[in-house]
């Protein structure tokens, strides 16, 4: 069996008195694509920074590929992609400059890096926007720029947080082809989401987070049979949500 | 509208509150702002007094239109700054315009809010300005109420001004464009004014009681404010009434309906700013060659310093102050003899302000974007020295060139040159240093243009170290001179200074890292 790419152990983090993720433990191995859902403030971002490094956990332990994120954070971050929930980019770069930034950053020889970065412009269809500066973009466009950033190194973990707000239909089936390849290649997929139908299709296992806790996980057969509903909308619902606001949610 | 009115301020204040939750910052910004009150009130009183005693009349009567055009030139800039981000950067505004909100109401609801914000920077320089004057001129009691009354009311006409006036430019101009280059604007007129002016002062001579300065401009706001001072001082009460009743029709009469009037343009221009024009491809930049990381930083902060004219305009304000200290010279030297060691203190104010800027905001002008710099495999020490670079090359460059101009201008030889240059260095090492330390302490990643995390209560503390760490190196020039004398003063007071400059830097910098570490998004 192989070991798992990511890994978390009793994950926690505090503000003050507010504690956004409680204990949360869960692996992703190599070739799985692991969706995690959540209300809004159920914890996923939270739980997606300190698995990147933006945010320090409280207590518990995350590892990468076996490195710890918090001692080892440089071993750890040359190993994964990341695509935030929003798309942070320097407004005053062009395309071109930010992947060579990146690639930079990263560590990566010219040649390599003038292929990839080529490579991705031209997947995501954003050659002839290569030159233009990444302020005048739109918000599709920048997510498109992100994801050509996360994918430039070939790393062999992808934390995904919304990755397909603001996509067009095409770049948004883009997208779900490149994870499922990228998949295939035994790269680790963290991504969370709040369209039920990309987690439902796409995803080998997912974890649903509320509040902080880990409330369940499992393959989405798994998960049917545990709760005995027949959608994963119908799973996420019966699981977050009070009696009234199902109610409601019905009547609506 | 004023419920409108009444909400922003309201909303300004806790904004500012929430922003600055530690209460030492708000000590010493206001122990700062207490002790330049009290000095400009002791200045203002002893020079109009001595003047008075001297019956310099002329001179005496023209200084407050003098006072308050140096105070709008100033304030120019800020008020332009601000004009422009609450109207066409205020975050808040699609929300505003998208409620059943008349647009004149929201316009003036703003225009009130931004004008309340500015009475703090005539609390503090013009106020204490004022109650000197008056009181060294034995004014009359009833003269300070109106005085004062009149002078909160000034501020309210410059911005009116600039807001018609930005109003109008982001009408016909595209906004991307426009909102750039009228800060570059905003930063040479009132540079060039101060030069030009000081220029014109320091060219007057005569003797004291018949010397006067040159007559302020009658169509400014500036010179109707500070004829109703001298008006109030000398004292002349029907004069005085007809500057206090103009003053106050065109506050609130001509003003308020100007903007209201004016708003149906801010409209159009706000929609054509927020939508997004195509961009012109700037560079066709295919440089793959592989970079060390903080030299990849230091081009990614270089493009987007070249690329930003709004973080120019410290560096034009520092070489303006050049000009001004050249042009200052003759003024200057008949009081206080030059000396090498003099010259050396001035430019390394001048390397102070010119450091702040850049070192403060080195690592909040990352904006939003610090999240995915944090997740990239980037040591916390190489963000730290490309943050350096960035910010200290920018200032050395500049004040190297204002250093030379000055040792040139006051005729130096080599040596004397060498030793401008040297203490400008050291001193742009000190302030971008404590910018660094500060910015990084207190980063602020979500303003809404890159001038406005440059304003208010983060500029005082970086800005006051840097002013005590070059006044104990004048302490040490000072010292070296008596003791030594020459050229060898000059070296030994340059050693002291370094010493205390590497203690301060590493402490600074050490700080910084150590934040950068910490750094949580």
């Amino acid at each position: 069996m192989d070991a798992a790419l990511v890994e978390t152990d009793q994950l926690t983090k505090r503000f003050g008195a507010t504690v956004a993720v409680n204990n949360v433990s869960f692996a992703v191995k190599p070739g799985e694509i692991f969706g995690f859902l959540g209300p809004n403030g159920g914890g996923k971002t939270t739980t997606i920074k300190m698995l990147t490094g933006l945010a320090r956990p409280t207590a518990g332990r995350a590892r990468l590929c076996g490195f710890d994120i918090v001692r080892q954070p440089l071993q750890a971050k040359r190993i994964f992609g990341y695509v935030p929930d929003e798309p942070q980019l320097y407004p005053k770069l062009t395309a071109f400059e930010f992947l060579n930034f990146v690639g930079d950053i990263y560590g990566m020889s010219a040649e390599r890096k003038g292929q990839r970065i080529a490579y991705l412009l031209d997947l995501f269809d954003l050659s002839d926007q290569a030159d233009g500066l990444l302020g005048g973009f739109s918000h599709g466009m920048k997510q498109k720029v992100m994801l050509c950033a996360a994918l430039l190194h070939e790393p062999k973990i992808y934390f995904l947080d919304e990755p397909t707000v603001g996509l067009d239909p095409r770049s948004a089936k883009l997208l779900k082809n490149i994870l499922r390849e990228l998949a295939a290649a035994g790269c680790a997929i963290f991504m969370s989401t709040h369209i039920m139908e990309i987690a439902q299709t796409l995803c080998d296992r997912i974890a649903i987070i509320d509040r902080g806790h880990l409330i369940a996980m499992g393959t989405f057969d798994e998960l049917r049979e545990l709760r005995g509903h027949h959608s994963l909308e119908d799973i996420f619902l019966g699981l977050t949500g009070t009696p009234a606001e199902r109610g409601l949610a019905r009547s609506l | 509208m004023l419920f409108l009115s009444g909400r922003l301020i309201v909303q300004r204040a806790l904004a500012a509150r929430r922003d600055w939750s530690s209460r030492t910052v708000y000590v010493v910004a206001s122990a700062a702002g207490l002790l330049l009150f009290v000095m400009i009130l002791a200045g203002s009183y002893a020079g109009s007094r001595t003047l008075m005693e001297a019956h310099a009349w002329a001179l005496l009567w023209s200084i407050p239109s003098w006072a308050f055009l140096i105070y709008l030139f100033t304030d120019i800039f800020i008020a332009f700054g601000q004009a422009l981000g609450d109207l066409y950067l205020a975050a808040d505004m699609p929300l505003l315009i998208t409620q059943p909100l008349r647009m004149s109401s929201i316009v003036v609801a703003k225009f009130v809010s931004g004008v309340l914000q500015n009475e703090i920077y005539v609390a503090t320089f013009l106020v204490p300005f004022v109650i000197g004057f008056l009181a060294g001129t034995h004014a009359p009691w009833w003269a300070y109420p109106v005085a004062l009354v009149g002078v909160a009311v000034f501020p309210a006409m410059l911005y009116a001004v600039l807001s018609t006036i930005t109003i109008l430019a982001l009408r016909y101009i595209p906004a991307q464009h426009a909102k750039e280059s009228l800060w570059l604007i905003g930063a040479v007129v009132p540079t060039a004014f101060w030069v030009a002016s000081f220029s014109g002062i320091a060219r007057a001579s005569g003797d004291i009681s018949t010397l006067q300065l040159p007559n302020a401009p009658v169509w400014l706001p500036s010179t109707w404010a500070g004829d109703l001072v001298s008006s109030l001082a000398m004292p002349k009460p029907l004069d005085a009434m007809v500057w206090f009743s103009f003053l106050l029709f065109a506050t609130l009469v001509l003003c308020p309906a100007a903007l209201a009037f004016i708003s149906s343009t801010f409209v159009q221009g706000w929609s054509e700013s927020t939508t997004v024009a195509p961009r012109t491809p700037i560079v066709r930049s295919r440089f793959v060659q592989p970079a060390l990381p903080w030299i990849a930083l230091f081009r990614k902060d270089a493009l987007t310093l070249v690329r930003t004219p709004q973080l120019w305009f410290t560096h034009i304000t520092s070489l303006g102050f050049v000009a001004y200290l050249l042009v200052g010279h003759r003024v200057q030297t008949p009081l206080l003899p030059l000396t090498v060691q003099l010259a050396m203190v001035q430019i390394g104010f001048v390397a102070v302000l010119a450091g702040l800027n850049p070192g403060m905001t080195a690592l909040s002008l990352e904006h939003a974007s610090i999240a995915t710099l944090r997740a990239l495999p980037v040591r916390s020490l190489d963000i730290l020295r490309a943050k350096f670079a960035i910010a200290w090359g920018q200032t050395v460059i500049v004040i190297s060139f204002g250093a030379a101009a000055l040792a040139y201008g006051y005729g130096f030889d080599l040596g004397g040159t060498l030793a401008l240059l040297a203490f400008a260095v050291l001193m742009s090492v000190v302030s971008v240093c404590s910018g660094l330390a500060f910015d990084t302490t207190f980063p602020s990643f979500a303003w809404e243009n890159p001038n406005s995390i440059n304003r208010g209560v983060r500029m005082v503390i970086p800005f006051l170290n840097g002013v005590a760490m070059l006044l104990l190196c004048a302490g040490m020039l000072g010292a070296a001179r008596v003791l030594l004398h020459g050229n060898a003063g000059v070296v030994a007071g340059l050693i002291g200074s370094a010493f205390v400059v590497a203690w301060m830097a590493s402490a600074g910098l050490r700080k910084a890292l150590l934040n950068i570490d910490c750094l949580e998004v």
